[in-house]
């Protein structure tokens, strides 16, 4: 766009180097402070080459069963994942099909849901759920992210809908398929790499998601993220069993902005860039 | 269409239907319940007290009262610190990242990763980095002479600690928004401009960030309704202190309902943000669309 | 001043080489075109006159001043590009205000240079819109006043007319046409289309595969072609082409049989494979046997309303003939033709150059 002279290659190269080390040291500090033995986790000037331990992951797993709230994390994720894509997709075929002047007003209620501060939603939740029994169980939790699942999903499939040309679909309808045979043989797998990025959305958001899990679950339902906070008690913080934690949690979003890079810009900002 | 008659239309409207149905009974019918309890004295600490019907008591004891108007300037404070330096730097990078030399991509990559991260690792992690004493950024900071800053615990800088924690994890997001916007401009028109000689400055405030500007409105925006909410890295890093300097409207409300179980009082404070919320989001589409009139 | 020199220009992209070392000279006021098909390095040299790409070697002059390391702004260059390089979000008027913007005009100047360009290329009507709100003939014009408001000593063009429709290509051509007359600026016009090159260019430069294959004017080029892939670029239909052997002072082909005329007696070997080439105007037909190069079949007729071109067959070639359309014959018949002497070029057919050269 602008063409650079040597002298501006070098600083811009500079600058960046500078916003990497910013951007990247607290990764940095996570996954080596986790292998890092308690007393050196904090000398001045920092250690940088050590002996690695594997006691903070080991005691991650023995001092609370992490092992078992990572699994409730993967439950909730791939449920809530699973039930918003199914009605998601749905629902978005619908708004991207039908041509009435209401479904823009439609469009935008559940564009709405996302401006709801979760905060002002967890109080009648936890008393619903305390009255109907669900506290505590991981179904609560895929409830909840579904409300937030359901409208990312659909604007997303929305988009991808929108790309699939209905001269595909006309021509199948004048072969003499009916809409649901359409919808599942024809548009669907079109809109397959749609399906795939609000899979991997809504399973992050699910994963990374803290206040509702924290307020609505106990020992038995418990998330990652919750867990992670539990090594800061009053009496001290466990750094090396938070750090390993951390790590683990943080595994899922790595490996999503490297796979799906391509993806990000329009599935977080709802489509409004392309 | 030509296919979508009458009967199909209705089967759309079945396809439509299990998701609005799970959404209204997700958000509509948990808001009704609020609104009943708002109305009411929900003392959950007081197990066996009847819930007495109280009117408008809640809602008055929340206006008038000085934390919560407190609680809405540090919210509104927080939102402008993080938003205008996210908004700037992530533009600036945006700029950096988008220059066709080798390398470029990976950068891009790997800036984003920090908005991927739980808030509350984020919060974790900056809690490391802020801890009393043992945190590093105090240590780092002395190399260029400045510090040593009482980060979370003092009451000049606990939302500055906070601002840089959020700064730190979504300036990726305008940063990678800006940069899918600036690959998307037509190059011509800048080579246009390079062979009339005008100077990079008036390239860039007068033709590359006119044509990003809708973007960046939209990308502020969804930062703006994100920052208002903002809670987890509140939650790990001051829980609302020292004192309430970083008391914002969701841990206003998290103290009122969890810290002292006064429901009733925090089902109304969430109506309260929630109509300033609208109110304010029906202001800024009335200002595009007076914008977009008058273009 | 205002000649444009290059010498021995080279251009590399990291390895490899797409403008071969090139020589050319354009003389001020000159209307010259950069011809040739896509891939050739046309646009990569007008660019490089611009600025916009670097010269990997040799010299670059403008003015006859060594250019290389110019900036583009300090070469007194305007440019039109092909798809017009508009800024969307700007006016007509803020478009033209922003390229003076760098010469840091007095504010009456900017006006009156504004106003004059406007209405010299129909424009005063369009100032105060947006280039989404114009069509494409209106953005053309748009982008060439642009380019004049700056009062450039060199014009470049960039095949401003392939992003037009037929007919708006023949009415925008003429006014090029018209504002180099009346202006009398240097030009340099790339463009793929012989037509635009014939009818606007002083000068045409027709280029291949990074070389030059000939320089010279219109008439040039047409009549006198340095060798068959100018002969065969140039003129529509095609000259038509035709393999076959000198043997006994005829060249001899598949069916078909041409004595060969005097001037090139002596250019021409015993044996020689050959390819001559002779343009469809200068088919004719011939009542009888006698004086008839070959017996054709046309295959189809094409009428054109004063012309017809018939699709020959001789053997196993096809030849394309240009016949008054009085003189059209009717399909599937057997016609006699021969060839006016004076029009016809033989090329090597290996080497692919006019023996005449």
């Amino acid at each position: 766009m602008h063409q650079l002279t040597t002298s501006n290659k070098i600083l811009v190269y500079l600058l960046l180097a500078i916003v990497l080390i910013v951007f990247m040291t607290p990764i940095y500090i996570i996954v080596s402070s986790s292998i890092k033995p308690t007393p050196i986790m904090f000398q001045k000037p920092p250690a940088m080459l050590f002996e690695p331990t594997w006691d903070h992951y080991i005691n991650l797993f023995t001092a609370r069963p992490f092992g078992k709230f990572i699994l409730n994390s993967l439950i909730v994720a791939l449920g809530s994942t699973a039930f918003s894509l199914f009605f998601g997709s749905l629902a978005a075929y619908a708004i991207s099909r039908i041509r009435h002047k209401r479904m823009n007003d439609v469009a935008f209620w559940i564009l709405s849901m996302r401006m709801f501060p979760p905060i002002a939603v967890v109080v009648p939740y936890y008393i619903i759920f305390k009255a109907s029994g669900l506290l505590d169980t991981p179904l609560a939790l895929i409830i909840i992210y579904s409300t937030a699942n359901i409208p990312l999903t659909v604007w997303l499939m929305k988009g991808f809908f929108d790309e699939v040309p209905r001269a595909l679909e006309e021509a199948a309808s004048i072969d003499g398929y009916n809409l649901l045979q359409i919808f599942w043989y024809v548009t669907l797998p079109l809109a397959a790499p749609g399906l795939a990025v609000s899979a991997v959305f809504c399973f992050i958001f699910s994963w990374n998601e803290f206040i509702f899990a924290l307020m609505l679950t106990g020992s038995n339902a418990q998330t990652a993220t919750v867990a992670v906070m539990s090594f800061w008690s009053s009496d001290a913080v466990q750094w090396g069993r938070i750090m390993a934690g951390s790590f683990i949690i943080l595994i899922p979003g790595v490996i999503f902005v490297l796979t799906c890079q391509r993806w990000l810009v329009r599935g977080l900002t709802m489509g409004s860039v392309k | 269409m030509a296919y979508i008659r009458k009967r199909n239309r209705n089967i759309f409207l079945v396809f439509m239907m299990p998701a609005v149905l799970v959404l209204f009974g997700t958000t509509i019918y948990p808001m009704i319940y609020a609104g009943y309890l708002s109305f009411r004295s929900y003392d959950l600490a007081k197990l066996f007290v009847p819930r007495v019907f109280v009117g408008w008591a809640n809602y008055q004891e929340i206006i008038a009262s000085s934390e919560f108007l407190h609680t809405l300037t540090v919210t509104f404070k927080l939102m402008a610190m993080t938003l205008s330096v996210q908004l700037v730097l992530g533009v600036g990078i945006a700029l950096l990242v988008t220059q066709r030399l080798p390398g470029m991509g990976i950068a891009r990559t790997l800036l984003l990763i920090p908005m991927m991260i739980s808030p509350v690792i984020v919060g974790l992690v900056w809690l490391f980095l802020y801890f009393p004493e043992l945190g590093y950024l105090n240590y780092f900071l002395s190399f260029l002479g400045l510090g040593p800053y009482a980060w979370i615990t003092s009451t000049d800088w606990a939302l500055w600690a906070i601002a840089i924690a959020d700064i730190w994890q979504w300036t990726p997001f305008i940063m990678m928004g800006t940069a899918a916007a600036l690959t998307n401009l037509s190059p011509e028109p800048f080579e246009a401009a390079k062979l009339d000689g005008n100077s990079a400055w008036d390239v860039f405030w007068r033709v590359t960030l006119p044509q990003i500007r809708p973007v960046l409105i939209s990308l502020m925006f969804l930062r703006a309704i994100d920052a208002f909410k903002i809670y987890d890295i509140i939650f790990v890093l001051t829980k609302g202190g020292p004192g309430d300097t970083t008391e914002v409207l969701s841990m206003y409300i998290y103290r009122q309902s969890f810290t002292f179980w006064r429901m009733g009082v925090g089902a109304a404070a969430s109506f309260v943000s929630l109509i300033i919320i609208v109110v304010l989001i029906t202001l800024f589409f009335k200002s595009l669309n007076r914008e977009a009139h008058q273009a | 001043m205002s000649s444009i020199q290059l010498k021995s220009v080279v251009k590399r992209y990291g390895p490899v080489e797409v403008v071969h070392g090139i020589d050319l000279e354009i003389e001020k006021g000159e209307f010259v075109v950069l011809l040739g098909p896509s891939g050739c390095g046309k646009t990569t040299t007008l660019r490089m006159i611009a600025g916009l790409e670097d010269v990997s070697d040799g010299e670059m002059s403008i003015g006859g001043q060594v250019v290389n390391a110019v900036a583009p702004k300090d070469r007194g260059v305007a440019m039109v590009f092909q798809n017009y390089a508009l800024y969307p979000h700007m006016t007509v008027r803020q478009n033209m205000e922003f390229a003076l913007r760098p010469l840091k005009l007095e504010k009456g100047e900017v006006e009156r240079r504004i106003t004059e360009t406007a209405v010299l290329l129909g424009l005063d009507e369009l100032l105060a819109r947006r280039p989404s709100q114009l069509s494409g003939g209106q953005r053309q014009r748009v982008a060439m006043g642009r380019a004049l408001v700056r009062t450039p000593d060199v014009f470049l063009f960039d095949e401003p007319l392939s992003n037009l429709d037929a007919k708006l290509r023949t009415q925008v051509r003429l006014e090029i046409g018209k504002l180099h007359k009346r202006l009398g600026t240097t030009i340099v016009y790339v463009t793929h289309d012989q037509i635009e090159a014939m009818t606007l260019a002083d000068k045409i430069v027709i280029m291949r595969d990074g070389y030059i294959e000939q320089t010279g004017s219109p008439q040039e080029v047409y009549t006198r072609p340095r060798n068959r892939f100018v002969a065969t670029f140039i003129g529509s239909p095609a000259m038509n082409i035709v393999p076959a052997t000198v043997k006994d002072g005829e060249l001899a082909g598949d069916h078909i049989s041409v004595p060969i005329p005097d001037r090139f007696r002596s250019k021409l070997t015993e044996g020689q494979a050959v390819d001559f080439g002779i343009r469809p105007p200068e088919i004719e037909q011939v009542k009888s046997e006698n004086g008839a190069i070959a017996k054709a079949r046309v295959e189809v007729t094409e009428y054109l309303g004063n012309e017809a071109l018939l699709d020959l067959r001789i053997g196993s070639q096809e030849l394309i003939a240009e016949v008054p359309a009085n003189q059209c014959p009717g399909e599937d018949d057997e016609i006699n033709i021969r060839f006016n002497p004076e029009a016809l070029h033989i090329f090597d057919a290996q080497t692919g150059m006019s023996v005449e050269v």
